[in-house]
């Protein structure tokens, strides 16, 4: 037997015509934290459902514990002994945290379900590990950082001892996932065996034993931890230098655009309803709202942008009062707007890179004259428009479900950028994007502001928040627990404020 | 409009109780056909086409073996069978349900219409005394008690096991690991997935057993209700059940509550009959106590969501 405890070789995934996985290679030493790490869209995520069989591979070999899997489907791979925490925790929300431990493995006391054995179980490992969990709250009720304790327990209870860890910090604040690590460490040294994916190379560094490097779809190599630094991760994940940091002016804030004063604004989530935010965005500036996802950024922007109804309070745009007006007359005085999720806000999919382009103006000349569109006037300005922002494929009559995460994002910032509005709302601007978009649309955010728009920045990278921001107002559960300046801002001091806590000077 | 406030102790009285029982059985045999899928995340818009065949073979069956046990037995796989049209579409080939459950009752009206006609050469209806139907089950020692007479000493046995199948139902979904699954599976299938549970199998288990609830239903409405075979005897009555079903948020007990309400309409309605009120106004009232149902119950739903989701308390 070798000394792997898993070891995949020669694998080829794909998805109609689209190769997730070109040249797939990865193992595994038992008792080691093992990362795999790569840009969006690497296929870092992919090898890893192979492996717990989410879907068959095209080629290639999978062997776990010297046995080589045939057919693997996830109840195969739990029962030899792996477990998975994906990325979107796999939770039915309106089960408790019991229900969902037990799900699929649950014990029986005659033709009932025997709760109580199961609830014994499961303390075992609560103990075990120090992972508190509340087993009769519905998960609808329970924080993120708890959740993903659940699906921990959960793989524990189906008898994991290599465990696959999906992006876990992705959606914890540092002091969560300082937590999340200290139980990670305590699982290897009981000898169990954990896969980490990530991009964030720190984390990284503190936690792995070895490192393997994704790079689309192709397998780059693997390091010992001590024989690698961060940058040399960087150079084998993207395969050139990139330098993110942008070069920040620090212009003068001019006039109040927006204000928001005291709005109160409903969700769909109890942790995110705004319970009286006021803020305000200066000309010149970037305003960066920094918070865990789900704590109301998304309402609060749906709010300013007549998305949402204001329950209270008012919304004033260049000394207007646009509080409770529809979006397209907050448009109309003098918004723009980067919606958090493109796909469904921010492009109609179907539609051509063209029509994209001019959809909030398709009413305005020159795109339009009386009844009549102006094709010839929208083909000049998409021509321009996709040289302007790098967008491939350059046909501009391609539907935009052509384009990639990146290339799609770049339609939608050069649609609302070139309007030159004078605030620009900037929700997860870089969201699943490449590097090489990533720096186009944080130059572009970086330019409006230089010419004067006020800027109001959310994004769940807080690197991003730091680097682009001038100044930085940080929510939690619906609430402002924080202002900063940019320049006094670290990892540490915000990280606390997005947990609700106040900022100890 | 006066006699019936001066005849109102002949319609409200002891025996609107089990008449009300005896209206919503169809009605909630129906409903937990449809709440059985329902669990599964699959709306039965065919509940009605399962039950109209259940209700025909029911009928066929018993004739020619004379027997109501085998005619419920042959009733119930011919709601499995029919069921599985509804499964295969839905589940293997992604049919909407809205579409397939429709074709599901548009076919379940044509085939036994023309059964009947092939069959027994009869249009409209068959009844028989060659057909056997479902007993009723006589409490002697009841029958002299005043009230509690009145109300349980002549049930059919199919009412008596429709009170079996709510509990029934009520500890399957809650209590035991099929339901656990089943309601994962409905929820976030992808969870049940990653748990290692076989999605399309519990999808395919569900919806044969709402298949033979459904024949059920059907098989009820002609040998216990009635002891006949009507074209379209189910008149809606699956649709009803599908109302009441959402009414009760898939909960049997809390759906089986909804159906009574519609059992209630029914009974008064026809006693009301009697008094002058026009019979087109009488057939209106469970459908228009259908239409009241769902909308106060989606608009307590929907105030209670926006009480919940404000920012304000």
């Amino acid at each position: 037997m070798s000394e792997y405890v898993v070891s995949m070789s020669n694998i080829v995934k794909t998805f109609g015509t689209v190769q997730a996985v070109r040249h797939g290679e990865f193992n595994l030493k038992k008792g080691e934290i093992h990362s795999l790490i790569g840009e969006n869209g690497a296929g870092k995520s992919t090898m890893m459902k192979l492996l717990y069989g989410m879907y068959p591979i095209n080629s290639g070999e999978i062997i776990v514990k010297g046995k080589k899997m045939d057919r693997l489907d996830p109840k195969t791979a739990i029962e030899h002994g792996i477990g998975m925490v994906h990325q979107e925790f796999m939770l039915v929300e309106e089960l408790t945290v019991l229900e969902n431990i037990i799900l699929g493995f649950e014990p029986t006391k005659g033709l009932t379900i025997d709760f109580d054995s199961a609830r014994k179980e499961v303390q075992k490992y609560i103990d075990q590990y120090d992972m508190e969990v509340q087993l009769d709250k519905k998960i609808s009720q329970i924080s993120v950082g708890e959740a993903q304790r659940v699906e921990i327990i959960k793989t524990l209870m189906r008898g994991a001892d290599v465990i696959i860890l999906d992006e876990p910090t992705a959606v914890l604040t540092p002091q969560e996932a300082r937590r999340l690590f200290e139980i990670l460490k305590n699982l290897r040294e009981d000898g169990k065996s954990l896969v980490f994916i990530s991009h964030k190379l720190d984390e990284v560094m503190e936690i792995s034993n070895r490192i393997s490097v994704m790079r689309q779809g192709q397998y780059m190599g693997t390091v010992n931890k001590e024989e690698t630094s961060p940058l040399d991760l960087t150079k084998r994940m993207i395969g050139r230098e990139v330098f993110l940091n942008i070069d920040k002016s620090y212009g003068k804030a001019g006039k109040t655009v927006l204000e928001v004063k005291d709005v109160w604004v409903s969700s769909n989530k109890e942790t995110s309803k705004i319970r009286g935010m006021s803020l305000h965005v200066n000309e010149g500036e970037i305003v960066g709202i920094a918070g865990i996802d789900g704590n109301g950024q998304s309402e609060l922007i749906e709010a300013i942008t007549g998305i949402r109804k204001v329950e209270k309070g008012s919304v004033i745009l260049n000394g207007k009062d646009i509080t409770n007006f529809n979006p397209k007359k907050v448009r109309d005085a003098g918004l723009a707007h980067i919606p958090e999720d493109r796909n469904k806000r921010g492009l109609n999919r179907t539609m051509s890179i063209v029509d994209n382009l001019v959809a909030v103006q398709l009413d305005e000349a020159p795109f339009s004259k009386g009844m009549m569109v102006q094709k010839a006037d929208q083909d000049k300005y998409a021509e321009e428009k996709v040289k302007q922002f790098d967008i491939r494929p350059t046909d501009y009559n391609l539907p935009t479900s052509a384009l990639s995460g990146g290339n799609a994002q770049k339609v939608v910032v050069a649609r609302e950028v070139s309007m030159g509005k004078p605030l620009l709302i900037a929700s997860q601007p870089t969201r699943g994007v490449d590097v090489g978009a990533i720096e186009i649309i944080r130059n572009t955010l970086e330019k409006a502001k230089k010419e004067g728009a006020g800027v109001l920045l959310v994004s769940a990278e807080l690197e991003e928040i730091i680097s682009l921001s001038d100044r930085i107002v940080v929510i939690h559960e619906g609430k402002i627990t924080g202002e900063l300046m940019a320049s006094e801002a670290n990892e540490n001091n915000l990280g606390l404020l997005m947990m609700g806590g106040k900022e100890s000077k | 409009m006066g006699a019936i406030i001066e005849n109102l102790d002949k319609i409200i009285n002891v025996s609107l109780i089990y008449a009300t029982f005896r209206s919503a059985t169809p009605i909630i045999f129906a409903a937990l056909c449809a709440a059985i899928t329902q669990q599964a995340n699959i709306l039965n818009v065919g509940t009605e086409g399962i039950m109209l065949v259940g209700a025909f073979t029911a009928v066929a069956v018993s004739y020619f073996t004379g027997s109501w046990v085998v005619g419920v037995a042959a009733a119930m796989l011919a709601g499995v069978l029919i069921a599985m049209i509804i499964g295969i579409g839905h589940i293997k080939y992604g049919a909407d349900n809205c579409a397939i459950g429709m074709g599901v009752n548009m076919l379940a009206l044509a085939i036994t219409k023309f059964l009947l006609n092939v069959v027994f050469g009869m249009n409209g209806s068959f009844s028989s005394p060659e057909i056997d139907p479902i007993p009723r089950v006589k409490l002697e020692f009841l029958s002299e008690v005043p009230i509690l007479g009145e109300i349980f000493c002549n049930w059919s046995i199919a009412e008596w096991f429709v009170i079996i199948l709510i509990i029934a139902l009520q500890f399957l979904f809650y209590k035991t690991v099929w339901g656990l699954r089943l309601r994962a599976v409905g929820q976030f299938p992808e969870a049940a997935k990653t748990a290692g549970i076989n999605v399309n199998k519990i999808k395919y288990q569900a919806v044969a057993f709402a298949g033979m609830i459904g024949g059920l239903a059907g098989a009820h409405l002609s040998l216990g209700y009635s002891t006949q075979f009507v074209e379209n005897m189910t008149s809606n009555r699956g649709f009803m059940g599908v109302a009441a079903m959402y009414f009760g948020g898939a909960n049997p007990v809390f759906t089986s509550l909804g159906c009574l309400l519609f059992g209630f309409a029914d009974s008064v309605g026809a006693r009301l009959q009697a008094y002058g009120i026009p019979s087109q106004f009488v057939l209106m009232m469970p459908y228009i106590v259908t239409i009241a149902v769902l909308s106060v119950s989606m608009a307590v739903k929907l105030s209670a969501n926006k009480k919940r989701q404000s920012s304000l308390n």
